[in-house]
């Protein structure tokens, strides 16, 4: 039995209301206990006086396993020769900057105090190999939400017009094969539409072969996750991502949801007006307005940060496009058996480039201008925006309004010209930041027992000593707990542990089996038997990772 | 002042990446701090005076002697200033390599001089695979310079070569300028099969064609080409062959492809 005490640390705790309360934290065989029980001995105890004392960091939205990572991971070998991580006693050698390989992503997450981490489109064919990924992905736990919308079969159901509730069971029945926490929908139907030749799909447009519309797709799952009672909202990547003017789909997207709870991700990517000389502007304020009216809307930002990355991503469509910008000039873009597609483009966002540098700003506002920070999430839609190791100074820009305005000084001149930026005077407090970077990512995906501190929680910790410099502070903790284990110390891993995998298993029928069997018969590589996984597989290949499985409330 | 000479104690048993110890990044530096650098041998750390025995005081001309077959990227990325290796050297000889001369008395392992920039290379054996060529990854191989090689060189020779010159006094292999952007390969013996493969632009200058060419190589006929007898003088002196041209015997037969991509690539075959 292990007990550990933290003493005196200024504790911010959100989702229980403690804001820098100066508390003791007792810790009993990985959990958080409210008080010792008698002859509970404690086996270390760590002084934290004065330092700041909050639970381990979520990232909800990250792509860090599956087939379109390795894909970059492939093309990109001069990100992995120029980034080399060497091995240490207890840590192994890896590679890569905006592709990082799993050890050196699990590594450099734990060091940032992050000990939660979820790939968010995990293709169903695909989601073997990304499980296997994220199980190789030391110390932080994972989880990932399997990616529907243009599979050939769903698509069908819509056609056949099949009810609402054999729809919501497949949906239960791909979360369980899968072994995933929810559902995204990517570019919806636009995957599909691309085989058919076709390059742009808005809202209410008609798939050539299917006549399905992105609106119908939204509406039918936003239902399904919701019915289904899964805790995350769908998670929805729209339509038209990085075309100009395309912050009218956004906001229509928004509408589709018809009041159902709706996640909008890489928002910053989907806020682009037609203003100006070069007929492209910010859509922020327009997109900020309407998720502070609809409060059944959240939103993960996507920003954008100066360097060179790599996009990876299951929309073809936008991927197809964008090669053409291709930095270093090579990409790949393709087609994944019946159910989506994926595009791997590397890119390099410049500061001097007009476009680039108000993405960068856009992104900027609509953290400064969306009030509730309990509904827009901290990421970058790594690496699609950045590498995941910029955070703590997109935490700086957000804390920090007299650094935002000194690099807002330093972009190209006419996209500043464009942005409101300058006028935005909040600075978000660490109260905030802890809400959008732990309360609020455990809140939305349902992990009753992450991202707080209560009696009860997993002790995923993380210790930080204050600093007004918040880049410095948040780039490497103290002290970062995982399941009560002291795996980070001074930034840097001392001990590698193994996370665990968060799933949702709501309650269906195992009736759909019956037309999905015949299906996978006729279409698949793959038999339907084979293409499950089950629970005994998914801890194998995680290396013995432990699965945790959320509740559902069933709302139907 | 005399030529700081690294000469190995022992041939070591695994490749080292010497590509720090180059004229740029050693200079202002005194012995004792060049002594006291570190190199990766497998997964031990050694310092510079394990492996070798050091001499000399003139970092900007850097003496390798021993068998150093084994140590990798000899004069990467150095600006100027002159490196020697007496004996063969391993891979990567010279990549990306920005100025300065590398001399390599022996042969060198593969890759010789990819990604390099400016600045001249002359090896006076033999060249592996690759040579002038881009590694993995890589969209551009040779970007620049001069690549003297006095013997053969092995297959894919400049692959995806861009700018720059290599010139072979011996044979080359198979795939002589695959997928060439641009830039100069002269081969004053025989070349393997399938030279230009896939090759955009650029130029080939050979004394024959081999028996295996690709379709895509076309005949365009004889011509005497005016910018050859400019080329040629750009070469005299030059050791081996190439630099005793006779510089009015500019007339080739001219073959262009690979036509299977953009069929500006141009392979010139001497005496037409």
């Amino acid at each position: 039995m292990s007990v550990i005490k933290l003493t005196g640390g200024r504790v911010i705790d959100p989702a229980n209301g403690i804001n820098d309360q100066v508390r003791d934290i007792y810790v009993k065989d990985g959990r958080i206990v409210a008080a010792l029980a008698d002859g509970d001995k404690v086996s270390a105890e760590y002084n934290v006086s004065g330092r700041v004392v909050m639970s381990g960091a979520i990232d909800m939205h990250t792509h860090i396993g599956g087939g379109k990572v390795n894909i970059a991971r492939e093309m990109l070998p001069e990100d992995h020769r120029g980034d080399p991580v060497a091995r240490t006693e207890i840590t192994r050698s890896s590679c890569g900057y905006c592709a990082p390989g799993t050890l050196a992503a699990g590594y450099r997450y734990a060091e940032m105090g992050y000990t939660s981490c979820f790939e968010p489109a995990i293709i169903p064919m695909n989601a073997r190999q990304a499980h296997m990924e994220m199980g190789d992905t030391p110390i932080i736990d994972t989880g990932g939400y399997a990616m529907l919308g243009s599979d050939d079969f769903l698509l069908r159901m819509l056609v056949a017009n099949e009810d609402q509730k054999s729809i919501n069971d497949y949906v239960a029945w791909i979360l369980h094969s899968t072994q995933t926490l929810g559902i995204k929908v990517v570019n919806p139907g636009g995957i599909s539409a691309f085989k058919f030749n076709q390059r742009k799909l808005d809202l209410d447009e008609q798939n050539a072969y299917y006549g399905v519309t992105p609106r119908r797709i939204i509406q039918t799952l936003t239902r399904a996750v919701h019915e289904l009672g899964v805790p995350h909202p769908l998670h929805v990547h729209a339509s038209n991502l990085g075309v100009a003017g395309n912050v009218d789909t956004t906001l229509a997207t928004m509408e589709a949801a018809e009041g159902r709870p709706i996640h909008m991700t890489h928002i910053q990517f989907h806020s682009y007006g037609t203003e100006g000389d070069r007929k492209f502007s910010s859509g922020a304020a327009r997109i900020a307005e309407a998720i502070n009216r609809h409060k059944n809307v959240s939103a993960d930002v996507g920003q954008v940060l100066f360097g060179q990355t790599v996009t990876a991503s299951g929309d073809n469509m936008s991927q197809y496009r964008n090669a053409a910008f291709a930095s270093p000039k090579k990409s790949a873009v393709m087609d994944i058996e019946m159910e989506a597609g994926c595009g791997v483009v590397p890119f390099k966002y410049k500061d001097q480039n007009f476009v680039n540098a108000l993405q960068w700003a856009i992104g900027l506002e609509i953290f400064l201008m969306v009030d509730d920070p309990w509904r827009i999430f901290l990421t970058t839609d790594h690496p699609n925006g950045a590498p995941f190791t910029t955070y703590p100074h997109l935490i700086k820009l957000l804390t920090d309004r007299s650094f935002r305005n000194a690099m807002l000084d330093t972009i190209n001149p006419d996209a500043k010209a464009m942005s409101n930026l300058a006028a935005l005077e909040r600075e978000y407090s660490l109260y905030e930041i802890a809400i959008m970077t732990r309360a609020a990512p455990a809140r939305i995906l349902g992990l009753t027992d992450r991202g707080h501190l209560a009696p009860g929680a997993a002790a995923d910790i993380v210790v930080y000593t204050e600093n007004a410099d918040r880049e410095r502070m948040f780039e490497k903790p103290d002290l970062v707990f995982k399941d009560g284990e002291l795996v980070v110390r001074d930034g840097k891993v001392v001990k590698v542990v193994r996370g665990n995998t968060h799933v949702v298993k709501p309650e269906f029928d195992r009736g759909i089996e019956k037309k999905i069997e015949p299906y996978f018969r006729r279409f698949h590589s793959v038999r339907m038997n084979n293409f499950k996984i089950s629970d005994d597989e998914l801890c194998e290949c995680g290396g013995g990772s432990k699965l945790i499985p959320h509740a559902c409330g069933k709302r139907s | 002042m005399s030529a700081l000479v690294l000469a190995l104690r022992n041939a070591p048993a695994q490749r080292v990446d010497v590509g720090s110890l180059n004229p740029t990044a050693l200079a202002g530096l005194s012995l004792a701090d060049i002594a006291a650098l570190t190199l990766s041998v497998g997964k031990r750390t050694v310092r510079v005076d394990d492996l070798f025995e050091l001499s000399g005081d003139d970092s900007s001309d850097v003496v390798f002697r021993g068998d150093c077959s084994k140590l990798e990227r000899i004069g990467a990325g150095m600006k100027s200033g002159r490196v020697t290796i007496e004996g063969d050297a391993g891979a990567y000889v010279g990549q990306g390599l920005l100025g300065g001369d590398i001399v390599v008395k022996g042969s060198a392992g593969a890759f010789c001089g990819t990604g390099m920039k400016r600045g001249r290379i002359e090896v006076t054996g033999d060249v592996a695979d690759f040579a002038g060529a881009a590694i993995p990854g890589e969209m551009k191989g040779m970007a620049g310079g001069l690549l003297l090689v006095g013997g053969n060189a092995g297959e894919r020779l400049g692959d995806r070569m861009r700018r720059g010159q290599i010139l072979v006094s011996g044979n080359a292999g198979d795939y002589c300028g695959a997928r060439m952007i641009a830039g100069t390969i002269a081969v004053a013996g025989k070349v393997g099969a399938y030279p230009g493969y896939l090759m955009k632009r650029g130029t080939l200058i050979l004394n024959a064609l081999p028996a295996q060419m690709l379709p895509g190589i076309v005949d365009c006929g004889s011509h005497r080409l005016g910018f050859l007898s400019l080329l040629y003088a750009s070469w005299k002196g030059l050791p081996g062959p190439f630099g005793a041209l006779d510089a009015s015997a500019c007339t080739v037969r001219r073959y262009m492809g690979d036509m299977g991509v953009t069929g500006r690539g141009e392979l010139l075959v001497r005496g037409g």
